[in-house]
């Protein structure tokens, strides 16, 4: 009990690391939500453009003009070539279309006049190239078959007038799973500098030789006096996931309390531990408190840009990717973004999962031999 | 009385140094022993041996008539060590300092209460008790140092040179302190390289050098056995070096030396020296200001057994 109070002692006086990396997690694992939200609804946006036209009022004219004004802006401005110029240079339109002289006559002879226009070369302008080109082909199309004016423009019409319908299969709520992903990838973050730094620090006050030595000739058995101290350090892991899947709890409840986010929390669970590990490893190995919150930040930072916890992995080059194998991170996140497009929860989606729950636990084990050669090694006595 | 330590023959090497050489001795109940030894001389590693933070090659240490080992709790239980370093955790307050420390021998939370109470009374620091270690000056992180070592009220206490780098009144309150400790019934084991400490503090002295005992036995019987009898000391302006030889050649003389106006005149042996360098300074015309005669002192006991040569 004295070791496990003074753990808390020690670890209250630090407290304010653990407040920051927390608010840190919950204000970039919000902004980040936020931002998912934005980039996953698509809504097509009308290109601003404007007609020049040097052809008569005809027919093809008026049934070209209404179905770009259906599709698009079109802006009503001085036909005035600087005029024009200066709306493209400061983006106040996108497009310009010259309707040439004589065209309709010359499209209904199927000579197939050219449009001149003006683009600000942006998506914006490709967009309105796009609508321009459909009605002009589907136009090119008719012309062969049908030789009336006004009845070509009706056929065009029609057609142009039919949306192709898509209808989404899948089930998964890509939206909401996204900004699952995206928290927990980032909670690694929080969590690796939070257990890196805190049980490092921990670790190091009571590793100090001196410490070390008051403890040895004690009456307190060693062994007990360690078995308590690493409680309190996976204590202390358990406390901080607690707190995290809390904070997702709140932010992301329907979503988690779902099967999917249950693996999720267990993901993060099988990850906190390995962590845990591996904060042991470092606090064995280092002395230095001053050297420690570098290494922490080192750890915590490259694991996570390596690993894709700020960065989505698939944009990653490929020797970065190689290079994440070697660390537990790179599993963690693999499974969540694997958890994150899962279409059905089965036993052979979930494999890729396991494979690497099978990992982090490997990792484990090896940290946890990695620590106790470090602390034998350090142990011995003249 | 009953032996507290026995050690007998113990050797420690390191590789081919023999840091300490077959050595043999006994601590009483109740008393205060002064280990004392040049630096290198085999002390730290005498006690580390004693406490089992050092593997020994041979010879064997009895602590309360038991062989101590690694795993001798119970023994260990009994035992409070202060060390030279101050080994305490910064995070800590000077009460939870005390608390941690206390708690891995006394479980009990009322006793351990009361008995960080009295610790932190002992050393003086019932005002300090919400302090954190880094707002201490040097002599009351020492005396902190101390309260860690004895809260949990050993019957053995072990201080290796706690009053290093500490002011006259720290010192004067920790050197109390222990006395205190003593008058309650513990055993003290004191290291130190203060001269004087030893002899307002310790019943009996053990001198080691080089891993071997020099000399034994309390500071009078230790004095006795210095060849210098008698120190006279004379204050004296600009007194011609060219007289050194003939005060050497006095009668008892053992030694001269002249340094910043000090005349210095140890004696082996003789009665009236003081009056015999008066009279021979009159005799002379050299004028003094002040003349005084010492016993010798613990400090020309150290340094006649151990060399006057710098140690590492």
């Amino acid at each position: 009990m004295t070791v496990f109070k003074t753990f808390w002692k020690i670890l209250n006086k630090n407290k304010l690391t653990v407040i920051i990396y927390t608010v840190i997690l919950l204000v970039f694992g919000i902004s980040n939500m936020k931002t998912s939200e934005k980039s996953m609804n698509f809504q097509a946006e009308k290109p601003d453009i404007a007609i020049v036209n040097y052809d008569e009022e005809t027919e093809l004219v008026k049934g070209f003009v209404q179905y770009l004004n259906k599709n698009c802006n079109v802006k009503e401005i001085e036909n005035n070539e600087e005029t024009l110029n200066d709306a493209i240079f400061y983006r106040d339109l996108n497009y310009v279309i010259y309707i040439p002289e004589n065209y309709t006559e010359e499209f209904m002879t199927g000579k197939k006049p050219e449009l001149e226009v003006k683009s600000t070369g942006d998506y914006q302008a490709s967009y309105a190239k796009m609508i321009v080109t459909r009605y002009i082909q589907m136009a090119n199309i008719y012309q062969k078959k049908i030789s009336d004016e006004s009845e070509l423009v009706a056929q065009v019409n029609e057609v142009l007038k039919n949306e192709a319908k898509i209808e989404m299969t899948s089930k998964l709520d890509s939206n909401a799973m996204q900004k699952v992903t995206l928290y927990y990838n980032f909670a690694s973050y929080s969590l690796i500098a939070c257990l890196v730094f805190m049980i490092g620090l921990i670790l190091n006050s009571f590793n100090q030789e001196k410490i070390k030595k008051r403890i040895i000739i004690s009456s307190e058995n060693c062994k007990r006096h360690n078995r308590a101290l690493l409680l309190s350090n996976c204590c202390y892991s358990l406390i901080m996931w607690a707190l995290y899947v809390i904070v997702s709890l709140i932010l992301l409840k329907d979503i988690m309390l779902t099967t999917r986010g249950l693996i999720y929390i267990a993901n993060s669970l099988v990850f906190t531990l390995c962590i845990t590990t591996l904060s042991f490893l470092i606090g064995n190995l280092v002395n230095n408190k001053e050297a420690l919150s570098g290494i922490s930040n080192v750890v915590s930072l490259g694991s996570s840009f390596l690993c894709g916890a700020f960065v989505p992995v698939r944009w990653l080059p490929d020797f970065v990717i190689k290079i994440a194998h070697v660390l537990p991170t790179y599993y963690y996140i693999n499974s969540n973004e694997t958890l994150g497009t899962m279409e059905k929860i089965t036993k052979e989606t979930m494999q890729p999962i396991i494979t690497n729950t099978i990992i982090m636990i490997a990792f484990s084990i090896i940290f946890i031999i990695l620590s106790n050669i470090v602390v034998k090694t350090k142990r011995k006595i003249g | 009385m009953e032996n507290v330590i026995e050690v007998r023959n113990l050797v420690k090497k390191y590789k081919e140094i023999i840091a300490v050489d077959n050595l043999s001795f006994s601590v009483r109940e109740g008393e205060i022993l002064g280990l004392l030894g040049p630096n290198g001389s085999g002390k730290s590693t005498t006690i580390n041996c004693i406490l089992s933070l050092l593997k020994f090659q041979g010879g064997n240490i009895k602590i309360f008539g038991k062989e101590m080992t690694p795993n001798s709790y119970e023994l260990k239980s009994k035992i409070g060590v202060v060390f030279q370093d101050v080994s305490i955790f910064d995070e800590l307050t000077v009460y939870e300092n005390i608390d941690y420390f206390c708690g891995l021998y006394v479980k009990n939370k009322e006793t351990r209460k009361k008995y960080i109470e009295d610790a932190l009374k002992l050393v003086g620091l019932e005002d300090f008790q919400k302090f954190y270690p880094k707002k201490l000056s040097g002599g009351l992180l020492r005396r902190l140092n101390i309260a860690c070592g004895i809260a949990h009220k050993p019957k053995l206490i072990f201080l290796d040179e706690p009053t290093v780098a500490v002011d006259p009144q720290s010192r004067n309150n920790i050197l109390d302190g222990i006395k205190q400790l003593r008058d309650m019934g513990a055993t003290v084991v004191y290291t130190t390289h203060y001269m004087e400490e030893v002899e307002i503090l310790c019943d009996r002295v053990i001198i080691l050098d080089k891993g071997k005992i020099i000399a034994e036995g309390t500071t009078d019987e230790l004095k006795q056995r210095a060849s210098i009898e008698e120190k006279v000391t004379v204050e004296v302006n600009n007194l011609d070096v060219r007289e050194l030889p003939k005060i050497k050649d006095l009668m008892n003389v053992l030694e001269v030396s002249y340094e910043d106006n000090l005349l210095l005149v140890t004696y082996k042996d003789g009665k009236n020296n003081l009056v015999n360098m008066i009279t021979y300074l009159k005799s002379k015309g050299i004028d003094y200001q002040k003349i005084y005669s010492e016993r010798p002192t613990l400090n020309d006991v150290f340094l006649e057994l151990t060399g006057k040569e710098l140690r590492d």
